[in-house]
C-alpha cells in the first residue's frame, strides 16, 4: 500500500497538469487555488511517504524482460525528493505573482506542475531505465517553460537546451546500456552492481564507456564544456530558471550521475583511474570557469545561471571524489545550493517583474526600494560567497573535507578550486549587493521613482529560502547525520 | 494440409490479379478493391501467423506439388507471416493518409492505375517475403521495381519523371547485380531453391570450395540489394523519389518497399549462404562501416535541407543506416535489433510523412519557413508530428527508443566494433535531434500573422484517423516490445 | 561566567543592527540623517562602554568559557578566553573607548552617521567574538564577519573612489580569509582538534608521509592571513582603502583590525600546528623572508610617498610585519618583542590616523607638504604626534624603543642562521626610514622655514573647528606611547610569560 504512493506522488502533479486545459476556472484565483492545493497536497504525500519509508519496489510497467520503470525509496532518492517537495509549493507560489502579466500562463503552469512529478519519478527511480526514462521526459517537459516567451532569443535557447539534453541524454543511453549487459541486475544498489567476470577485463573500456556516461548525465548539470545551455536559458521566466535551471533539472544532472557512480559502475572500479582524474579536472576546471564567467556577465539572471554552472560542478566534484564523504558532500551542496540560488533568482525575478531592469548597472540603489527583496538576496549572496554561518559555508565545508580526506593531488588542487571560486563569487555577488545598498554620491533617488518591492507571495518564498538558508546554516548537524548514513551505505565515511 | 497453409499463396495470387482487375475499374472501385485486398492479404496473413505460432514449426508451400528441384517454393514462419501482416497494415495506414493528396496529385483518367501499382507491389513484397527460391524473388524483385516506379512517376511533375529514372537506373543497377550474384551461386551449387542452395553452400564452404566464388556472389547479391534499399553511397535517389513523389508513395516507397529488399537479403544470409558463412565473410564489416556512415551523413543532409519532405527523406538514408549496421554487427541480438528496427522505422517514417503533408497542408509549402507555427494550425498533424520525431530521437515510451537500446545491446561485448557502434548511436541521435527537434520546435513558434489555413481533425477523417493510428501503432511497438521482440526471436529461428 | 563572555559580543551585534534597522528606516521616510544626535551619542557611547567593560572584566577575571551550538560537526561555536585573547581585547576595548570619543566628535557633520556607528558597533562586538574565539572555525566566522561589517566603514562617504577602494579592500580580505581557510581544511584533517591549545594539537602520526603537502597548506594559510596584516605580496589594500576610510575607521582598521590578521596567524601557527612542526623548514623560512622584505619595502614606499594618511598606511605595512618577523622566528624574547609591539604600535598608529584624521576634517589638509607651520596653530596636536612618532621610530624612552629591542635580540638569539644578523639589521634600516617620514612632518610643522610661511598663514586665518573630543584621544594616546616605554614591566613580564607558555619554556621574568 505504501508503495503506491510512490506512484501517486508521482502521477498527481501530471494528472494535474494535464487536466489543467480541460478545467474552466472563472477567476485567475480559482486557477490558483486548484493548482496550490494539488502542489501542496502532492508535497504532503511525498512527506508522508518518506516518513513511512516504504520498503518495497513498485513495479509500473514493463519493457521487455528485466527493463521495466520500477519506482522505489532509498536515501538519496529520499533526500532530492524531500527537497523538491520543499520547494515545488513555494515556487508555485511565487510563479503565480510572476506570471499575472505574461501571456499563455496557463501552458506555462501546466508543464510546470507536470515538471515536479517528473522529478520526483527521477528521484524515486529504482533502476538506470527508470531514470532514464523520466531524465529524458524532464527535458521534454522543460521544453516548452524554456520557449515560453516565443520571442526569437527564446527559441533560439530552447532549441540549444533540447539538442544539449537529447544530447547529453544520447551519451548517458550508452552508460546505461551498459550497465545492462554487464550489471548483475539493473537496480541501484550502493556500490555498483558491475559484474566485473562478465566484462572480460576490458576495464579501460568500461572506464570510457563511464566516462561517457556521466558527461552525458553532465549536461543536464552543465558541465563544462556542455554548460553554455544554462546562460542561454535564462530567457526562460524566473519561475523556471529559479527552480528548474538552478534547483530541479540541474539538479537532476548531478543525481543521475551520482547514481551511475555510486550505485551501478561502482566506485570500486573507478576510485584512482585515470577516469576520476578526468572528472575531476573537468569538475574542477568548470568551478573556476562558471565563477569567471559569472564575473564577466552584466545581465543579472544570466550571471546567476553562470554562478550555477560553477556551483553544480562542486556537486559534481563531490561525487567526483568517489567516497562516501564525496557524496555526503556533494548532497550537502545539493541542499544548500538549491535554497541559494532559488531565493537568488527569486530576487532577481522579482526585480525585473517588478522593474523591467535586467542589467546589474541599472539596479543602483535599489536598497531603498526594494529593502526586502535586496536584503534576502544579500543574504543569498553571502551565502553564495560562503560566510559561515550561512548554509553555503557548510557545505564547502564537506566537500572540502571529503576533497582533503581523498588524499588524490587533483583533490587538493579542487580544494583551492572551491576557494578560487569562493572568491570570484563574492566579487561577482557581492558588487551586486554594494550597488543595492550603496549606490554611491552622486546617487540619484528619482529614478526609481517606479520600483516598489514584491508582493507577498514572491516575498514568500524568497524569505523561506533565506530562513533555510540561515537554519541550515546554523544548525546543519540533523541533516549531515541524514547525509552520513546514507554514504555510509556505501562504506565507513 | 490446412486452408490455412495456401492463404500465402492466394494473398500473393490475390494481390497479382486485383492489379489487372483495377486496370478496368475506375479510380474510385479500384481503391475499394485496393483497399479489401490490402485488409484481405493483412487478415490471411494474421491467420497464417496463429497457425505458424500454434504448430511452432515453418511450412513450406509447393505449388502444384512439384518437389524440389523443379517445383517452386513458399516456407512460411512466424516471421515472414508476422511481416506480412504488418506492411499490410502500414500500407493500409499509408494509403489512408494519403487519400487527398492522391485526389490532388493525380488525374482523375491514371487513379486507377495507382492501385494497380500498389497491388502490384503488395504482390511483389508479399512474394519477396515468402517465396524460397532465389530466381522468383530476382523476379519479383524486379516487378517490385517497376512498381515503385510507377508510384513515384504517377504524380506528373517534371521532377518525378527524373526521379524515378534515376531510381529506376540505380534500381536495375541493384537487380543487375543481384542477378549476378544468384547467377555464381547457381554456377557453383546448381539449385535456386534457398534451401537447397544452403546445403551445397555448406558442403563448399567446410571443403573451401570456390570460396572465392562464394565470396563474389555474397557480395553482389549483398551490394546489390543495399543500392536498392538506399545504403548510404547509394542514396542519391531517395531524397527526390521520396520527396517529390505523392503522399502516400512517398510513405510506402520508405517504410515498405526498402524493407523488402532488406528483408531478402536477411533471407540470403541466413537461409541462402548460412549465417556461419556471412559472419566469416567480411561482407558484414563492409555493411557496418557503410551503415555507420549512413546513419551519420543521412543525417547531416537531413540538417542542410531546407525543405520538409526532403528532410524526412535524408532520415530515411540515416535510418537504413542503423539497420545495415544492425546487420553488420553479424550477431543473432544485432539482426533482431535490425528487424525491429525496420518494423519501427516503417511505422515511424510514415507517421512523418502523413504528419508533415498535414502540417504543410495548413501552410503554403513545403519550404522550412512556410510551417513555422504549423503545429498550432494543425494540431492533430503537429502532436503526430511530435510524436515521430521523438520516436526518430529515441525518446523512452516510443519504438525508436527500443530499437536503439537493442542496437546497443547487440553491440555490447563485440570487441571491435561496440564502441563505434555506440559513439555512432550517440551522434546519429544528436544529429536526428537537431533536425527533427529543431522542425518541432518551428512548428510550435507562432507566427506573427497567420499565414495558411487551420486545419481541424474533422476535416480531413482518413488521415487524421491514419494518424492516430500511426501514433497507437508507435506506442504499442515502443511500450509493448517484448512480445513483438519474442515472435521476431521465434520466427528468427525457424529461419534457416 | 559564561553569560559575561558573551554579552560582549552579543549586545554590541544587537544594538549595531538595531541601529541600522532604524537609519534604514529613516532613510526610506526619506528623513535626512547629517549629524549626530544627542541621543545617537549617548547610545553608542552606553553600548561601548558597558560591552567594554564587560569585555574586560570577561578577560581578567578567569578562563571563562561558553561553548554555543554546533556550526559545524564536532566544531561548535566557542568562546574560551586565554592568554592571546586577553591581550586582544584589552588592546581592543581600549582602541574602540578612545576612537569611539573621537569619531562621535568628528562624524557631528557627516551624512549617514547612524549607519556608520551601526557597523561601528557591529565591528566591536565581532571583533570581541574573534578574540575570544575558542577554535579555529568560530575564529573564522568571525574573520569573516569582521571583514565584511568592515566595508561600509571604508566606503562610507559613498564616493566612487571609496567604493572602489572598499571593494578592493573586500576582495583582498576574502581572498586572504579564503587562503586561511585552504590551510583550515587541511588542518582540520591532519589535526586532533581544531579547538586552540598551547604548542598545537597536530597529530604528527596522520601527518607522516604528508608533510609537503601540509606545509604548503600552511605556508597558503600563512600568506591568507597575511593579506590582513599587510603582508607582501598582499599589502596593497591598505594604502587603498585607508585615505578614503573615514579617519575613525582607518584608526581601527590600522591598529587593530590588521592585528587581527596577527591574531589569526598566532591562532593557526601556535594553537593548532605547534612550532615543532614548522621549526627549519621552508614556511619558516619563506614566512620571515615575506615579512623582511615587507618590513622594509613598507618603509621605503612610506617614505616616498606625498599623502599623510597613506604614508602612514604604508607604515603600517611595515610595521606590522615587524610583529610578524617576530613571531616567526619561534623565539621568546623574539615573541616578546612580537607581543609588545602589537599593543605599542596599535596605541600609536591609531593615534597617529586619528591625528592625521584632525589634519584632513578640521584644516582640509591631506598632503605632507601642506602641514608646514602647523605646529603654531595646533601645538597640542603636534605634540602629540610628535610622541607618537617618536615611539613609532623606536627611540628610547618612548615605547617603540622597548619593542624592538626585544625583537632585535630575539633575533640575534634565534638559531636561523643568516636570519639572525640580517633580521636585525633590515629592523634598523626600516626604522631610520621610519624616522625620515615621520619626523619631517614634525619639523616642517615647527619650524616651517621660509617657503612654509605662506601656507603658515593660511593655517592660522583658517578656523579650526577641531573639538575637544578629537583632541582628547589623541593626547592620551600621545601620552601612553611615553608612560608605556618608561613603565613597560608589568606588560613585558605578561608577553614573555605568554611567549614562553606559547613556545613550551619558562618565561623569562
Amino acid at each position: 500500500m505504501k508503495e503506491v504512493m510512490m506512484l501517486i506522488v508521482v502521477i498527481l502533479p501530471i494528472f494535474t497538469g494535464i487536466l489543467l486545459p480541460l478545467l474552466f476556472f472563472r477567476t485567475r484565483k480559482g486557477m490558483w487555488i486548484y493548482l496550490e492545493t494539488a502542489v501542496c497536497v502532492n508535497s504532503l504525500l511525498v512527506l508522508w511517504m518518506l516518513l513511512h519509508a516504504p520498503e518495497g519496489t513498485l513495479t509500473v510497467f514493463r519493457f521487455t524482460g528485466n527493463l521495466s520503470i520500477t519506482l522505489r525509496l532509498d536515501g538519496i532518492g529520499a533526500v532530492f525528493a524531500a527537497l523538491a517537495a520543499l520547494l515545488w509549493p513555494f515556487a508555485m507560489l511565487y510563479s503565480f505573482e510572476y506570471m499575472k502579466s505574461e501571456k499563455n500562463e496557463k501552458s506555462f503552469l501546466l508543464f510546470y506542475v507536470v515538471t515536479y512529478g517528473i522529478t520526483l519519478g527521477v528521484a524515486l527511480a529504482e533502476n538506470i531505465l527508470t531514470m532514464y526514462f523520466f531524465f529524458e521526459m524532464l527535458s521534454l517537459v522543460t521544453l516548452p517553460l524554456v520557449m515560453h516567451e516565443r520571442t526569437r532569443e527564446a527559441v533560439h535557447a530552447s532549441r540549444m537546451y533540447l539538442y544539449y539534453m537529447l544530447g547529453g541524454a544520447a551519451f548517458a543511453f550508452i552508460g546505461m546500456t551498459f550497465v545492462l549487459a554487464y550489471g548483475t541486475t539493473s537496480t541501484f544498489v550502493a556500490g555498483g552492481v558491475l559484474d566485473m567476470a562478465r566484462t572480460g577485463g576490458k576495464t579501460d573500456m568500461l572506464l570510457l564507456i563511464y566516462l561517457l556516461c556521466f558527461c552525458g548525465f553532465s549536461v543536464k548539470t552543465a558541465m563544462w564544456p556542455f554548460s553554455s545551455w544554462l546562460p542561454k536559458a535564462s530567457v526562460a521566466p524566473t519561475p523556471v530558471t529559479a527552480l528548474l535551471h538552478a534547483v530541479a533539472v540541474v539538479n537532476t544532472g548531478a543525481f543521475a550521475a551520482m547514481r551511475v557512480t555510486y550505485y551501478s559502475f561502482g566506485t570500486e572500479l573507478l576510485r584512482g583511474t585515470w577516469v576520476q582524474s578526468v572528472i575531476l579536472i573537468l569538475t574542477v576546471f568548470t568551478i573556476v570557469y562558471g565563477c569567471s564567467r559569472a564575473l564577466k556577465e552584466t545581465h543579472l539572471k544570466r550571471r546567476l545561471a553562470w554562478s550555477t554552472v560553477g556551483n553544480m560542478s562542486y556537486i559534481l566534484f563531490g561525487a567526483a571524489l568517489m567516497t562516501p564523504a564525496g557524496l555526503a558532500g556533494a548532497m550537502a551542496h545539493m541542499i544548500c545550493h538549491s535554497f541559494m540560488k532559488l531565493c537568488s533568482f527569486f530576487c532577481a525575478g522579482a526585480i525585473m517583474h517588478k522593474t523591467g531592469r535586467n542589467y546589474i548597472h541599472e539596479l543602483n540603489g535599489f536598497g531603498r526600494k526594494m529593502p526586502k527583496v535586496c536584503f534576502f538576496f544579500s543574504i543569498s549572496a553571502f551565502a553564495l560567497t560562503g560566510v559561515p554561518g550561512l548554509c553555503g559555508f557548510v557545505s564547502k565545508w564537506y566537500l572540502a573535507k571529503a576533497a582533503v580526506e581523498n588524499g588524490n593531488i587533483l583533490a587538493y588542487v579542487g580544494v583551492a578550486g572551491l576557494l578560487v571560486s569562493a572568491l570570484l563569487t563574492a566579487v561577482y555577488m557581492l558588487t551586486i549587493v554594494i550597488r543595492f545598498f550603496f549606490p554611491g554620491k552622486d546617487f540619484d533617488s528619482r529614478t526609481l521613482e517606479d520600483v516598489e518591492d514584491a508582493g507577498w507571495m514572491m516575498l514568500a518564498p524568497i524569505g523561506m529560502a533565506a530562513a533555510a538558508m540561515i537554519c541550515l546554516g546554523l544548525h546543519f548537524g540533523p541533516v549531515l547525520e541524514v547525509l552520513e548514513r546514507i554514504a555510509g551505505e556505501l562504506g565507513t565515511l | 494440409m490446412e486452408l490455412v497453409q495456401n492463404f500465402p499463396f492466394m494473398s500473393i495470387i490475390l494481390s497479382l490479379f486485383s492489379g489487372p482487375l483495377c486496370s478496368i475499374l475506375n479510380g474510385k472501385w479500384a481503391k475499394r478493391v485496393n483497399t479489401a485486398v490490402i485488409i484481405l492479404v493483412g487478415a490471411m496473413s494474421a491467420a497464417v501467423l496463429v497457425f505458424v505460432l500454434d504448430t511452432g514449426e515453418p511450412f513450406i508451400y509447393r505449388m502444384g506439388h512439384f518437389p524440389a528441384p523443379w517445383g517452386n517454393e513458399i516456407r512460411v514462419g512466424v516471421l515472414e507471416a508476422f511481416m506480412a501482416g504488418f506492411f499490410c497494415v502500414i500500407m493500409l495506414l499509408c494509403m489512408m493518409g494519403g487519400a487527398r493528396e492522391r485526389e490532388q496529385h493525380i488525374e482523375e483518367s491514371k487513379r486507377n492505375l495507382y492501385y494497380v501499382m500498389v497491388n502490384l507491389l503488395l504482390c511483389s513484397l508479399l512474394a519477396l517475403i515468402y517465396t524460397n527460391d532465389l530466381f522468383t524473388a530476382y523476379v519479383f524483385v524486379e516487378i517490385n521495381t517497376i512498381s515503385a516506379c510507377g508510384l513515384i512517376m504517377i504524380r506528373q511533375t517534371g521532377r518525378t519523371i527524373e526521379a524515378a529514372t534515376r531510381y529506376m537506373i540505380m534500381s536495375l543497377l541493384g537487380s543487375g547485380l543481384l542477378l549476378l550474384g544468384i547467377c555464381h551461386l547457381y554456377a557453383v551449387t546448381g539449385h535456386l531453391l534457398m534451401s537447397n542452395i544452403a546445403q551445397q553452400v555448406q558442403v563448399l564452404a567446410a571443403t573451401y570450395q570456390y570460396h572465392t566464388t562464394l565470396m563474389v556472389a555474397l557480395g553482389l547479391m549483398s551490394v546489390g540489394l543495399a543500392i536498392k534499399s538506399a545504403l548510404y553511397p547509394f542514396h542519391a535517389w531517395l531524397p527526390d523519389a521520396y520527396g517529390y513523389s505523392t503522399l502516400s508513395s512517398s510513405a510506402i516507397l520508405s517504410s515498405l518497399v526498402s524493407k523488402g529488399y532488406i528483408f531478402l537479403l536477411l533471407k540470403i544470409f541466413y537461409r541462402v549462404m548460412g549465417f556461419q558463412v556471412v559472419t566469416e565473410s567480411r561482407v558484414v564489416n563492409v555493411l557496418f562501416v557503410f551503415g555507420i556512415l549512413g546513419m551519420l551523413m543521412g543525417s547531416v543532409n537531413a540538417i542542410r535541407t531546407e525543405d520538409l519532405k526532403r528532410m524526412i527523406s535524408y532520415s530515411s538514408v540515416a535510418q537504413i543506416g542503423y539497420i545495415y549496421m544492425g546487420l553488420g554487427l553479424a550477431t543473432e541480438a544485432g539482426t533482431v535489433a535490425s528487424i525491429y528496427h525496420v518494423l519501427s522505422h516503417a511505422a515511424t517514417k510514415s507517421l512523418l510523412f502523413v504528419a508533415a503533408a498535414g502540417l504543410t497542408d495548413a501552410s503554403r509549402g513545403n519550404h522550412f519557413k512556410d510551417i513555422t507555427g504549423a503545429g498550432y494550425r494543425n494540431k492533430l498533424a503537429g502532436v503526430a508530428f511530435t510524436t515521430g520525431s521523438l520516436s526518430m530521437v529515441g525518446m523512452p515510451m516510443f519504438s525508436g527508443f527500443i530499437s536503439k537500446l537493442f542496437f546497443a545491446q547487440a553491440a555490447v561485448g563485440h570487441g571491435v566494433k561496440m564502441l563505434p557502434t555506440f559513439i555512432a548511436l550517440a551522434i546519429s541521435t544528436i544529429l536526428n535531434a537537431i533536425y527533427f527537434m529543431k522542425t518541432v520546435i518551428r512548428i510550435y513558434t507562432p507566427m506573427p500573422k497567420s499565414e495558411g489555413r487551420t486545419i481541424s481533425i474533422e476535416e480531413q477523417p482518413s488521415k487524421s484517423a491514419a494518424l492516430l493510428l500511426f501514433v497507437l501503432l508507435n506506442l504499442i511497438l515502443g511500450l509493448n516490445s517484448e512480445p513483438v521482440i519474442r515472435l521476431i526471436q521465434s520466427g528468427l529461428k525457424m529461419f534457416d | 561566567m559564561d553569560e559575561l563572555l558573551l554579552i560582549p559580543i552579543g549586545l554590541p551585534i544587537l544594538a549595531g543592527v538595531v541601529l541600522l534597522l532604524s537609519s534604514f528606516l529613516e532613510c526610506r521616510r526619506g528623513v535626512g540623517t547629517i549629524g549626530v544626535g544627542k541621543g545617537l551619542s549617548i547610545f553608542v557611547s552606553g553600548v561601548i562602554g558597558i560591552s567594554a567593560v564587560l569585555a574586560l572584566t570577561a578577560a581578567w577575571q578567569g578562563e571563562g568559557e561558553a561553548r554555543l551550538f554546533s556550526l559545524l560537526k564536532g566544531i561548535p561555536v566557542y568562546f574560551r578566553v586565554d592568554e592571546a585573547g586577553r591581550l586582544f581585547v584589552t588592546l581592543v576595548s581600549i582602541v574602540w573607548l578612545l576612537v569611539t570619543v573621537y569619531a562621535l566628535a568628528y562624524m557631528k557633520e557627516e551624512k549617514d552617521g547612524k549607519r556608520f556607528f551601526g557597523f561601528w558597533l557591529l565591528l566591536y562586538g565581532v571583533l570581541v567574538g574573534l578574540d575570544f574565539a575558542g577554535n579555529l572555525v568560530t575564529m573564522y566566522f568571525f574573520y569573516e564577519m569582521m571583514t565584511l561589517a568592515s566595508v561600509p566603514l571604508v566606503l562610507h562617504d559613498g564616493s566612487r573612489e571609496s567604493i572602489m577602494a572598499a571593494l578592493k579592500y573586500l576582495f583582498y580580505s576574502l581572498c586572504g580569509a579564503y587562503g586561511g581557510l585552504f590551510g583550515i581544511f587541511f588542518l582540520y584533517r591532519y589535526c586532533d582538534s581544531l579547538t586552540f591549545a598551547p604548542g598545537g594539537t597536530l597529530n604528527l602520526n596522520a601527518v607522516q608521509g604528508q608533510e609537503g603537502i601540509l606545509l604548503t597548506a600552511v605556508f597558503v594559510m600563512i600568506l591568507g592571513f597575511g593579506v590582513k596584516a599587510g603582508m607582501l605580496p598582499f599589502h596593497a589594500w591598505l594604502p587603498t582603502a585607508h585615505p578614503v576610510a573615514p579617519s575613525p575607521a582607518s584608526a581601527v582598521l590600522s591598529s587593530v583590525i590588521v592585528k587581527s590578521g596577527v591574531l589569526a596567524l598566532l591562532r593557526a601557527v601556535f594553537y593548532i600546528v605547534g612550532t615543532d612542526f614548522l621549526r627549519g623548514t621552508w614556511v619558516q623560512y619563506g614566512w620571515m623572508i615575506l615579512s623582511l622584505l615587507t618590513v622594509f619595502v613598507g618603509s621605503l614606499l612610506a617614505f616616498r610617498e606625498k599623502v599623510f594618511k597613506k604614508r602612514l598606511a604604508y607604515s603600517t605595512v611595515s610595521q606590522v610585519s615587524y610583529i610578524l618577523f617576530g613571531l616567526s622566528l619561534f623565539e621568546a624574547d623574539a615573541m616578546t618583542g612580537a607581543f609588545l609591539h602589537v599593543v605599542f604600535h596599535a596605541f600609536v598608529k591609531c593615534g597617529l590616523f586619528l591625528t592625521a584624521g584632525i589634519f584632513l576634517h578640521c584644516l582640509h589638509r591631506q598632503h605632507v607638504e601642506e602641514l608646514g607651520g602647523i605646529g603654531k596653530r595646533m601645538p597640542v596636536m603636534l605634540w602629540s604626534y610628535t610622541l607618537l612618532s617618536l615611539a613609532l621610530v623606536g627611540i628610547p624612552p618612548a615605547c617603540g624603543f622597548i619593542s624592538k629591542w626585544y625583537l632585535g635580540l630575539g633575533a640575534l638569539q634565534s638559531e636561523t642562521g643568516i636570519f639572525s644578523w640580517m633580521g636585525p639589521v633590515i629592523l634598523l634600516v626600516s626604522a631610520l626610514l621610519t624616522a625620515g617620514y615621520l619626523l619631517p612632518v614634525s619639523m616642517k610643522g615647527f619650524f616651517p622655514g621660509k617657503e612654509g610661511k605662506a601656507a603658515e598663514i593660511m593655517v592660522s586665518e583658517e578656523e579650526t573647528k577641531c573639538s575637544f573630543g578629537m583632541l582628547l584621544p589623541v593626547v592620551l594616546l600621545g601620552g601612553t606611547a611615553i608612560l608605556a616605554g618608561i613603565f613597560p614591566n608589568p606588560l613585558i613580564r605578561y608577553a614573555s610569560d605568554f611567549a614562553g607558555k606559547l613556545l613550551g619554556m619558562k618565561g623569562l621574568g
